[in-house]
C-alpha cells in the first residue's frame, strides 16, 4: 500500500539532513510501528509523508497505491486518504470543531468527486462517535483544540480520524499525554479501524501503546534509516534494552 | 462657490498624517456640492431640514460640510420611543452631507448606514448624534466604495447619563476613506462598544479613527478593531481615550489587530491613552501579524484546500468584532459580505 524507497529529507532550508535513505513498505491491512530515540526523525518522517513545508525531500520515492505522493499538495494527499494524527495538534482559533471537521470531510469528498455528507448525517455520525470516545458534545462546539488539555487534543485527533475514515493512517506519539483509560479508548477506536484495505504507521517512543494496538511489524528508526525490524515482541526487547545498539 | 483645496486636511496635520485628503481630492465629483441622502424612518421618528446645527463640530471636514452641505437633516427620536425597525440611510454617494440625530431620554435608535459612492466621487458626511439620559444607539456602518471614490465620515456623538452605544463598522475601503467617531461622554455610567473591521485589497485605503473623551465617572468603553490587508492596500487605525480627572472608575479597553496577507500591504496604527483620573482601568493592545503557517498546514492535512483554509482562519479572526450585535439578521448579512470578499480575494 505505502512504499517508501530510499527516502532522504532535510530540514532547516536543506542544511540539516534527517532521513538518509529510509525504505519501508506497509502492505494494506497491516499495522507497523516505528520506534526510535528522541530526535531520530520520526516526526520528520510523518511530515514528509504529509507534505509539510520546510521538510524537503532530497531523494527517493514515496508511493501510495502506486501513486507518487511527493508531487501532491498536503490537501491532495489528505483527499487520497492520508491522515496524520499530530504529535502536537494545532489550535484553530475561532473555528468550531464541528465546522472544521465538516469542511474537511466535504472538501475531501469533493476532491474525490463524491457527494457531500448532509448536515443531519454528519451530526448523527459525529454524536455517536463522540459518545464512544467519551468526548463531551460541548467540546465539539468550541474552537478546535483551543484550551483543550493535551489528552483532549489527542482524543480529538482520533475523533477526526474516525470521522474522516482515511485509507492510510500515521499516528505520531498519540499515546503521550494520555492516561490509561484514555489510552484504552483511543486504542479501541484505532483497532476498530483496522481492516484489510487500510494501512497504519504508528510512531511511538514507548512500547506501552503497542500492548493495546498490536502491530504486525516493529521498526527502529535510527541514523536516518530503518536500522532493524521485527515482530510485535521486538518492541518489548527495544523497551528493555534501549536504542544504543542502533545508534548511527 | 467652489471648494478651495487648501481647506482640506493634509498629511501635515497630525490627525491626518496617514490619510492625505488633499493629495487625492482633485477632480473628484461632489467636492463642492451638497449630497442627497435617502432616509427610511421607523415609525415615530421625525425628520426636518433645518438651516443650522448648533452643535460645535469644529473639525476641518465639519467646516466644509457647513459650507457646502446646505441644510441639516435633523432627525428626532422622541423620549421613550423604542421603534421596532432601524433608521436606514442610503444614497451617501457624493457631496457634503450634514445629519443631526437627537435621541430623547430613554429612547432607542438603530441606524444602518450604507456608504457606497459613485465612481470618482467625493463624499463628506458630518453627523452629530446626541443621546439624552438612558438613550441607546445601535449604529452600523457598511462601507464599500468603488476604488476611485473618496469618503470621509465623521460622527460626533454626545452621550449623557446612562447612555448606551453599540457601534460596528464594516469597511471594504475605497480610493481613500476615513470613518471617524468622536464620542464626548458628558454623563455618568455610559457604556459604549465601538467595533470595526476593515478588509482591503488592491490599492484601497481605510482609516478608522476615534477619539473618546470622558468627563464623568463610571463609564465602560470596549473597542475592538480588526483589519485584513492584502495586495498594496493600506489600513489605518488611530484611537485615543482621553480620560479627564472627574472620570473616575472608567473601565476602558482598546484593541486593534491586523492581519497582513501580502508584503506590499501596509498597516499604520496609533493607539493612545491620555489619563488624568487616578482610579481607572484602561488598557490598549495592538498587533500586526500573519496567518499561522502551522495552523494552515494542519487544516490542509485534513483536506481543506489552502485558499479555503486561509479564508476560514481570516473569517474567524474578524468575526469576534460583531459578537455584540443585537440584530441577528444584520449580523449574518455582514458576515456574508465578509465571506464573499474572502471567496474572491
Ligand atoms: N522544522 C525544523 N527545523 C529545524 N530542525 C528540525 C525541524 N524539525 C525537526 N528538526 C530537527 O530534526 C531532528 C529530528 O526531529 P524529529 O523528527 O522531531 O524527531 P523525533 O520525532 O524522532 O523525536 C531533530 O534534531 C530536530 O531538532
Ligand atoms: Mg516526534
Amino acid at each position: 500500500m505505502l512504499k517508501i524507497n530510499n527516502l532522504t529529507a532535510a530540514v532547516d532550508a536543506g542544511q540539516k539532513t534527517i532521513l538518509e535513505g529510509l525504505s519501508l513498505e506497509i502492505p494494506a491491512g497491516e499495522v507497523h510501528a516505528v520506534m526510535g530515540p528522541n530526535g531520530a526523525g520520526k516526526s520528520t518522517l510523518s511530515y514528509v509523508l504529509t507534505g509539510r513545508e520546510g521538510y524537503d525531500v532530497t531523494g527517493g520515492k514515496v508511493e501510495l497505491e502506486g501513486e507518487n505522493l511527493l508531487d501532491m499538495d498536503p490537501e491532495e494527499r489528505a483527499a487520497k486518504g492520508v491522515f496524520l494524527s499530530f504529535q502536537y495538534p494545532l489550535e484553530i482559533p475561532g473555528v468550531p470543531t464541528m465546522t472544521f471537521l465538516r469542511t474537511a470531510l466535504n472538501a475531501q469528498r469533493k476532491a474525490r468527486g463524491e457527494e457531500e455528507m448532509s448536515a443531519p448525517e454528519f451530526l448523527k455520525k459525529s454524536r455517536a462517535l463522540a459518545k464512544d470516545l467519551k468526548i463531551k458534545p460541548d467540546m465539539l462546539k468550541r474552537p478546535l483544540n483551543v484550551g483543550f488539555s493535551g489528552g483532549e487534543k489527542k482524543r480529538m485527533e482520533i475523533f477526526q480520524m474516525m470521522m474522516l475514515e482515511p485509507r492510510f493512517i500515521v499516528m505520531d506519539e498519540t499515546d503521550s499525554g494520555l492516561d490509561v483509560d484514555a489510552l484504552r479508548i483511543v486504542a479501541d477506536g484505532v483497532n476498530r479501524l483496522r481492516n484489510p484495505d487500510r494501512g497504519m504507521l504508528i510512531i511511538t517512543h514507548y512500547q506501552r501503546l503497542l500492548d493495546y494496538i498490536v502491530p504486525d511489524k516493529v521498526h527502529v528508526l535510527a541514523g536516518g534509516k530503518i536500522a532493524a525490524s521485527g515482530d510485535a515482541d521486538f518492541a518489548k526487547k527495544l523497551e528493555a534494552e534501549g536504542y544504543d545498539a542502533y545508534a548511527a | 462657490m467652489s471648494l478651495d483645496s487648501n481647506q482640506l486636511p493634509t498629511r501635515r496635520d497630525e490627525a491626518w498624517k496617514w490619510t492625505d485628503v488633499r493629495g487625492h481630492a482633485d477632480g473628484q465629483a461632489g467636492l463642492s456640492a451638497a449630497g442627497r441622502p435617502k432616509f427610511t424612518l421607523p415609525e415615530g421618528v421625525t425628520i426636518a431640514e433645518v438651516p443650522r446645527d448648533d452643535l460645535d463640530t469644529d473639525t476641518p471636514m465639519a467646516k466644509l460640510a457647513r459650507s457646502f452641505g446646505g441644510k441639516v437633516w435633523a432627525i428626532d427620536v422622541p423620549a421613550g420611543l423604542q421603534p421596532s425597525g432601524p433608521l436606514i440611510i442610503e444614497n451617501l454617494n457624493r457631496g457634503h452631507i450634514r445629519i443631526r440625530i437627537d435621541i430623547g431620554k430613554g429612547a432607542k435608535l438603530s441606524v444602518i448606514e450604507h456608504h457606497a459612492g459613485d465612481s470618482g466621487s467625493f463624499t463628506n458626511l458630518d453627523m452629530t448624534v446626541t443621546l439624552k439620559a438612558s438613550a441607546e444607539l445601535d449604529r452600523t456602518l457598511i462601507h464599500h466604495d468603488p476604488d476611485d471614490a473618496m469618503r470621509v465620515v465623521t460622527a460626533h456623538i454626545t452621550a449623557w447619563n446612562e447612555a448606551k452605544i453599540v457601534q460596528q463598522a464594516l469597511s471594504f475601503g475605497g480610493n481613500l476613506s476615513r470613518l471617524e467617531t468622536r464620542l464626548a461622554g458628558m454623563g455618568k455610567h455610559i457604556e459604549a462598544v465601538l467595533n470595526g473591521a476593515y478588509l482591503l485589497d488592491g490599492k484601497r485605503h481605510t482609516d478608522m479613527t476615534s477619539y473618546i473623551d470622558l468627563t464623568a465617572p463610571d463609564c465602560t468603553i470596549r473597542q475592538a478593531v480588526k483589519g485584513v490587508v492584502t495586495d498594496k492596500s493600506r489600513g489605518v487605525f488611530q484611537g485615543k481615550f482621553h480620560v479627564r480627572r472627574p472620570a473616575q472608575q472608567t473601565d476602558a479597553e482598546m484593541r486593534h489587530d491586523a492581519l497582513m496577507l501580502s508584503d506590499a500591504a501596509e498597516v499604520r496604527s496609533k493607539p493612545e491613552l491620555e489619563i488624568y483620573a487616578d482610579d481607572v482601568e484602561c488598557a490598549h493592545g495592538n498587533t500586526i501579524g500573519q496567518l499561522d503557517e502551522s495552523a494552515l498546514f494542519y487544516m490542509r492535512q485534513r483536506g481543506i484546500p489552502l485558499g479555503q483554509a486561509r479564508a476560514l482562519l481570516t473569517e474567524a479572526f474578524l468575526t469576534e468584532v460583531f459578537d455584540d450585535m443585537a440584530d441577528e439578521d444584520l449580523k449574518i448579512s455582514l458576515l456574508e459580505k465578509i465571506q464573499n470578499w474572502l471567496a474572491v480575494t
